[in-house]
């Protein structure tokens, strides 16, 4: 079943590259708007030995985990002791439901306005993306750990720290984990929409740019770039996620 | 059980209150009762009489209002591995770890030596008859193999006294026969004090050398049977006339008590 869904997949891709390429030496599409994939696959090819566009990438990924490494902690900390506390918990629920409810990018001219255009602005807002979706899933985390558990555990004398370390850390890694996940994805969102709204570096603005002069090549390359480290990134986690998690599906199916 | 065992647990005057929305309700009161050391010894009553509450009391897990809990002659204020371990009707093993794992959960906690430990996991694992399934991980293991792995770990400390929380109400009929039956084994076999807490006046009967009967709200000890049916006990014994009329005598206990509780007793049988 799985070699034959993977297969399944690697055709679909093929098939969709296939009918691109067909679709312009057929004269279907218009290269000027859309070049065929062997044309962006050599403009992806002269980007990535461009020092100018490297710096920019540079600037973007810098920016992405200069939020998330801030960011995340924070995140873990917060969302623990909203989900330890009811009190802290039902205090910051206003602020959450408001943050997760509405895009965050409208708030993006204010945040220009406070924090001006560098990197300031663009860390914090990467930061907000990270922040609320890691804590709300770490507050879900502490609150799925089994009492049960943790009641058996100090009948055996265990103190905080044992039970921190043998029955929250590992009851609560699978959906941190997904909290993580989830939040280098937003950050990612955050920092590039940060760029192409306004910004003077960053993958963000080449691709605003590249959009607005017709260098629909070089826009298409950083498109698929970007969306394979970001893909990439993704699975990575999930393999990760799946093999902090194997002992829930199994009790799932229990 | 001969007279001469020395108490192992005694309570004086328990005492329980808890405050629900300022308005203080009586969970426990004036429970004085005590364990000899070795015996077997079953609380029932019926469901939300304060069972669980006594025996969290007892395990140091919660601290009473008033009175106190005594084994051998310390007052119980916080868990005491060494000498107690709790069992709960969910078999409550941690579902990331092995087998052999968590009968050494307690162990590891205990700060014992690796190598003593595995020693420990395997000689457990024989007494409950579960040798073969070390590697494996819990949702691997039915309901009642679970509770036998729970057994084990309990007892891997070596602790004089267990308390069981209705260890075997979440199981269907025939396991639960079963693991009364395995659970006197292993009894007779390591020769702990048993403080078991149940609903079912058949399986208390069954199981111990002394009943202690328990009202509803206040809960209170209202009635102690002593338990002679000869042991070694098997199945037929609860068909035997000596069992029916120490049955009912336990019934006679809680359903005098009041209408309420005769009502909550009926209904947990």
């Amino acid at each position: 079943m799985r070699p034959l869904v993977l297969f399944a997949q690697a055709g679909f891709v093929l098939a969709v590259i296939g009918a691109w390429q067909y679709g312009n030496t057929a004269g279907i599409f218009d290269p000027t708007l859309l070049p065929p994939p062997s044309q962006v696959v050599l403009a992806l090819a002269k980007l990535i030995q461009s020092g100018a566009f490297l710096a920019d990438a540079f600037d973007t990924v810098t920016r992405v985990i200069a939020a998330f490494v801030i960011g995340a902690p924070i995140a873990l900390a917060t969302g623990f002791v909203m989900g330890e506390n009811l009190g802290v918990g039902r205090s910051l629920a206003p602020l959450f439901n408001l943050v997760l409810a509405v895009p965050q990018s409208i708030f993006l001219p204010l945040f220009v306005l406070l924090f001006g255009l560098g990197f300031t602005e663009k860390l914090i807002f990467g930061i907000t993306h990270v922040f609320f979706v890691v804590a709300v899933n770490a507050m879900a985390a502490v609150r799925e750990v089994p009492h049960g558990q943790v009641v058996l555990a100090r009948s055996f004398g265990a103190g905080k720290l044992r039970i921190y370390r043998s029955i929250y850390l590992p009851a609560m890694a699978p959906q941190i984990v997904t909290g993580l996940r989830l939040g280098i994805i937003f950050d990612i969102i955050g920092i590039l929409l940060a760029e192409m709204y306004a910004s003077r570096s960053g993958l963000g603005v080449l691709l605003l740019r590249w959009g607005e002069s017709y260098a629909v090549d070089k826009l298409m390359a950083t498109t698929v770039l970007i969306s394979v480290v970001t893909i990439l990134i993704n699975e990575l986690m999930r393999v990760f996620e799946h093999r902090v998690g194997r002992w829930r599906q199994a009790v799932e199916f229990q | 059980m001969t007279p001469a065992q020395p108490i192992v647990i005694e309570t004086r005057r328990l005492g329980k209150v808890f405050s629900v929305d300022r308005a203080p309700i009586v969970a426990l009161e004036d429970i004085s009762f005590s364990v000899p050391e070795g015996s077997f010894v079953s609380l029932v009553g019926p469901s939300g009489c304060g069972k669980s509450t006594l025996l969290q009391i007892l395990a140091g897990l919660v601290s009473s209002s008033s009175g106190e809990v005594l084994v051998d002659g310390a007052a119980v204020r916080h868990p005491v591995p060494d000498k107690i371990s709790v069992m709960f009707q969910d078999a409550t093993l941690l579902p990331w770890k092995r087998i052999t794992e968590n009968i050494e959960f307690p162990l590891e906690i205990a700060g014992m030596a690796a190598a003593e430990r595995h020693k420990r996991v395997v000689e457990m694992l024989a007494l409950v008859g579960l040798a073969e399934f070390g590697e494996r991980y819990p949702h691997e293991l039915s309901g009642g193999m679970r509770q036998r792995i729970a057994i084990a770990r309990a007892l891997a400390p070596n602790p004089r006294i267990l308390l069981m929380d209705e260890p075997f109400g979440a199981l269907d009929e025939q396991t639960r026969i079963k693991m009364g039956h395995e659970l006197l084994r292993i009894w007779a076999k390591t020769r702990k004090t048993i403080f078991f807490i149940t609903h079912s006046l058949t399986e208390a009967l069954f199981l111990s050398d002394t009943v202690l009967v328990m009202s509803h709200r206040p809960g209170r000890i209202v009635g102690v049977i002593e338990d002679t049916l000869p042991r070694p006990r098997t199945y037929d014994i609860i068909g035997s006339a000596e069992f029916g009329a120490a049955r009912n005598r336990i019934w006679k206990l809680i359903s005098q008590d009041d209408d309420e509780a005769a009502e909550g007793g009926m209904a947990s049988l």
